[in-house]
């Protein structure tokens, strides 16, 4: 018997020099992180204060450093995939073989939505509802460093895939047959898999405690029509990640049987039903484009209204908007794969909920307008994202529009249009919304703003930087260039496909910006202090705390009246600023205790994969069992809890009162 | 007291069963009982007996099923349409949308494209590719 | 006065409905997200019945359900999970009255029938994998040992479940947190045997009549 599986040595691909080359780079960077840390002697800070904080502004800041990491990553693979697809026409081969250049654009889908998107959009969610709630934390703090934590295995997971064995070839979906063991022997699929259902746990742990703490846990006063637009739309993300999530559990978990126990859901033989995968893939996989989006969309509904110095246009109409949205996404799926055997019936119901869908987003574009008419609007950086977002996600989301009629989509579909379609989305709407609230909430998280200059910078270059590296990508989608191709031979498309990675070129500018961006502004820190704990006059309760907050967000429950409880409560301050503040005496407060469950159990999770994917089934079954004793000794800890004192709560309100003073 | 507004937990009795004029709660855990042994021996009836016409079999079971559950989630879990309830039936009934739009539409969708494989013979493709 | 304080002084309705009342007690917190997190588990079945319904004909020239299923060990473990979902609303009662030995008995007599259902599925498994019905012989066997299996399987970890919480009831008496993870315990338990009625509707009642 065999105790490493299928592992050996072979596994590390010494022999490819762009992954050794990569490897190496990224081994470098852990070990400098890790060689800092030690130097500034900080090992344990880091423990108790960040990896066993069950803090949901602790694992909101985690879950954003995860996906900036990941970006990069994901980044780099976009670049080759330009560089590779600029170079290779005609004869020429480029550099990168078929082998690997597969490996690259299955990693890049995968690692830039489920890596770099989901923990990007979770991590803001994490952040802002509870203290937009007025409330001190997430309705199970334990799981959500859980839920956090799995999602860093499931990164771990694809990120030892570079080093150890091969990623998926199979693009990010993973269809069938090519998925199955019978095309793809190796263990990149495998890597795919079990990467996948780890995060995916964690994920749809993390949608339940937000569906919870949303609907159950708000300040008094807080009804439903007296919530954030931001609150409203983390409700619909996560209802449609409860709904969705176990889909995707499921059909990974029948690829999964028919790899590893040969069963016959999705093979050749047996009469297997390959188009039962590419069905149940969609039905999780369009309501997952809807999780991501809808937080952005919240991100610049707070932005909108508090950089134009008015309440967000048509509150009612934008929260049925993002019901209907959460609903209607769950009615479209099939778009995905119109060409792929179905009547016209059943392309002709989908392709008409494809364009109804479209409707309630355009009356959130129409509001954002309305929004900032008549507003004193301020250009500051979040505003620059959130306008760059408004142009860039109407042409993507028209262009959507185009490709729901079946008609029309026969001619598009898998050609790079669609790429530039779902990119035009994706970055237009995902990433530019998470680079708003990455600069709009930066200063609460950490006590401190960005740099305005840099963060301007960095928005030219990714707004000009897309436009350049994805029109061509229309052009040659209309020219009938197929997406995915590692070499061809049309040589009109190469100018096309030089200006795209130019544009690639120009963002890649844009992420150094951002970058040089961060580094300059922890070197200013001093200077962009933000005393008062509100920078931008803002109009929702997480400004109403020192920055960062405190633990325990608010010394007092914070009672609210109306929308935008912040701000009538900044008018009612200083409308009575003359009047004496009544003295108000502090109580201890009751938080969650620190725990390194979430860290452990997710230790054991990047054993169990691990060794599933390399079919060692002793460690999986120690890993396994491992799990287990956590959650059974988390389950008997006496106590739960720690009291924070009164005169720690009152210290720290009284020089945060002196520094607002001042 | 703020408690007595919040809505109730999922599976608590209802507080209105507290006062002596209510059924007590074991009789209600009993009437359920009783009321799903006869519908699931009603349906083993039904998949058994001659008297139905395929058809009418299907959709007796299909019925049958339905009503079982809602009397497991009325009994057992004091699912009830009272208004302190209604977050979890609002819960409940989008987890029903759901289930009723995933198992729905993949039925719909792979029936249909199954219908456009058949070879003109009637039989699968698959059937015919013997590896 | 200060912008924390100001918030604070606005009035307020004299009633508060729901919806205004500010966080819930930890019990309906508790239960509530368990019931979301129990909807989920029910649509990741729907996936599984979804996959059972459209591969349900392709037998690959091998048993079909009618030529495999036994009516009567199915009505048997039928009657285990329902009288075991009675016995654990029993076992409910005890706890809210805060009565031991009613809890343990409830929780004993729960074990068993469950126990005993899982041995009858697995004895039904044991004898169609020994005459060549396995689940990699077909699509629709595996989409039938995937749906029942994972039924099963949530039977089992229900099992452990409860011996834990037995194990806690000793240990910590019946302390909130406990009343707790028993009340979702029995939304669990409940909830399994929901997901059976549909299991021995489609697949096995269906099955043989169909």
């Amino acid at each position: 018997m065999n105790l490493l599986g299928k592992l050996d040595w072979n596994a590390i691909p010494l022999h490819e020099p762009i992954i050794m080359g990569a490897t190496a780079f990224m081994v470098l960077v852990v070990l400098v992180v890790l060689g800092f840390v030690t130097a500034k002697g900080a090992w344990l800070y880091l423990w108790r204060e960040w990896l066993t904080s069950v803090d949901h502004k602790r694992i909101g800041a985690m879950y954003c450093i995860l996906a900036l990491v990941m970006m990069l990553r994901g980044f780099s693979d976009a670049i080759m995939i330009r560089a590779q697809q600029a170079l290779a026409a005609g004869g020429a081969e480029g550099y990168l073989p078929p082998e690997h250049f597969n490996q690259i654009f299955s990693a890049h889908g995968t690692i830039m939505i489920l890596f770099m998107a989901m923990p990007f959009v979770v991590g803001l969610m994490n952040f802002a509802v509870p203290l937009q709630l007025g409330v001190r934390d997430v309705a199970f703090p334990t799981l959500n460093s859980v839920s956090f934590w799995l999602t860093a295995s499931g990164a771990l997971l694809v990120n030892i895939s570079l080093a150890v064995g091969e990623f998926s070839k199979a693009t990010w979906w993973g269809y069938p047959p090519l998925s199955e063991l019978q095309y793809s022997p190796g263990v990149g699929v495998d890597y795919y898999l079990w990467s996948l259902q780890i995060s995916g746990l964690g994920t749809l742990l993390a949608g339940i405690n937000f569906v919870t703490t949303i609907l159950k846990m708000r300040a008094p006063g807080m009804s439903y029509m007296r919530m954030p637009v931001f609150c409203w739309t983390a409700l619909a993300a996560n209802l449609l990640i409860v709904a969705a999530f176990p889909v995707l559990t499921a059909t990974l978990a029948m690829l999964a049987l028919d790899r590893y126990l040969g069963f016959h859901f999705f093979t050749l033989e047996g009469q297997g039903n390959q188009m039962l995968y590419s069905n149940l893939f969609w039905v999780w996989g369009h309501p997952e484009v809807y999780i991501l989006i809808l937080p952005a969309f919240g991100v610049f509904s707070e932005v909108m209204a508090t950089f134009s110095g008015k309440p967000l246009f048509g509150y009612r109409s934008m929260v049925a908007a993002t019901m209907a949205i959460c609903i209607l996404s769950f009615l479209v799926w099939l778009h995905h794969f119109f060409t792929m055997g179905a009547s016209a019936n059943v392309n002709g119901f989908f392709g008409v909920m494809s364009m109804i869908i479209a409707l309630p987003t355009g009356a959130k574009v129409f509001n954002w307008l309305f929004t900032m008419y008549g507003g004193r609007v301020r250009f500051s950086v979040p505003v620059l994202w959130s306008i760059g977002f408004m142009v860039t996600f109407v042409i993507g989301g028209m262009t959507g529009v185009l490709m729901a009629v079946p008609p029309a989509d026969f001619q598009l579909h898998n050609s790079v249009f669609l790429v530039a379609h779902f990119h035009n989305v994706a970055i237009g709407g995902v990433v530019f919304g998470v680079m708003a609230g990455y600069n709009y909430w930066f200063p609460k998280v950490f006590g401190f703003k960005l740099d305005e200059r840099w963060g301007k910078a960095s928005f030219w270059c990714w707004f000009v930087g897309f436009y350049v590296a994805f029109m061509p990508l229309y052009v040659l989608g209309l020219m009938g260039m197929t997406r995915r191709m590692q070499h061809y031979d049309n040589l009109s498309w190469q100018p096309w496909l030089i200006a795209a990675a130019f544009g690639t070129a120009i963002i890649l500018v844009g992420v150094v910006c951002q970058v040089v961006q961060l580094v300059v502004s922890i070197r200013n820190r001093e200077k962009l202090r933000d005393v008062t704990g509100d920078p931008w006059n803002g109009r929702t309760l997480e400004w109403a705390t020192a920055s960062p907050p405190p633990a325990w967000n608010f010394a007092f429950q914070p009672k609210v009246a109306g929308l935008d409880a912040f701000w009538s409560g900044k008018n009612r301050a200083q409308a009575t600023k003359d009047e004496p503040t009544p003295t108000r005496k502090y109580e201890p407060v009751e938080m969650p205790k620190n725990s390194a469950t979430g860290f452990v159990t997710a230790f054991f999770a990047v054993v169990i994969g691990f060794a599933l994917i390399w079919h060692i089934w002793w460690l999986a079954s120690v890993g396994v069992f491992g799990a287990f004793m956590t959650l059974l000794a988390f389950s008997f800890r006496r106590h739960s809890e720690i009291e924070v004192p009164a005169e720690q709560i009152a210290r720290f309100e009284r020089a945060h009162q002196a520094g607002v003073a001042a | 007291m703020t408690e007595a507004r919040h809505e109730r937990a999922p599976g608590d009795r209802p507080s209105r069963e507290m006062d002596a004029s209510a059924p007590s709660e074991f009789l209600v855990y009993t009437i359920g009982l009783f009321v799903a042994v006869l519908l699931t021996s009603t349906s083993f009836w039904a998949a058994n007996t001659t008297l139905l016409w395929p058809g009418g079999v299907f959709l007796g079971l299909a019925v049958l099923a339905i009503a079982q559950m809602g009397i497991h989630l009325v009994f057992f879990l004091h699912i009830t349409s009272g208004p302190e309830s209604t977050n979890n039936v609002l819960a409940l009934a989008f987890g029903v949308l759901i289930v009723f739009v995933v198992v729905a539409g993949t039925m719909w969708i792979t029936a249909d494209m199954n219908a456009n494989m058949m070879m003109p013979s009637g039989a699968p493709m698959s059937m015919r590719m013997q590896h | 006065m200060n912008v924390a304080v100001a918030i604070d002084q606005i009035p307020q309705d004299a009633l508060p409905s729901a919806s205004e009342a500010g966080p819930a007690p930890k019990r309906i917190v508790v239960a509530y997200g368990f019931w979301i997190f129990l909807l989920s588990d029910i649509i990741m079945f729907a996936a599984l019945f979804a996959s059972y319904a459209v591969l349900v004909r392709s037998t690959a020239g091998g048993p079909t359900g009618a030529q495999l299923f036994n009516q009567a060990t199915v009505a048997i473990e039928t009657a285990c999970l329902l009288v075991s979902s009675y016995t654990c609303g029993l076992m409910s009662l005890a706890l809210n009255s805060r009565r031991r030995l009613g809890t343990y008995l409830g929780a004993l007599i729960t074990f068993a029938l469950g126990a005993t259902f899982l041995s009858l599925e697995m004895r039904e498994f044991s004898n169609m994998i020994a005459i060549g019905a396995t689940p990699q012989r077909s699509a629709f066997l595996s989409a039938f040992f995937t749906l029942v299996g994972c039924h099963g399987l949530h039977v089992a970890l229900g099992l452990i479940w409860l011996i834990v919480m037995m194990v806690q009831v000793a240990v910590f008496g019946f302390a909130a947190r406990v009343q707790r993870r028993l009340l979702c315990f029995s939304l669990f338990w409940h909830a399994l045997d929901i997901v059976w009625v549909g299991v021995f509707t489609v697949v096995y009642l269906m099955g043989v009549s169909l």
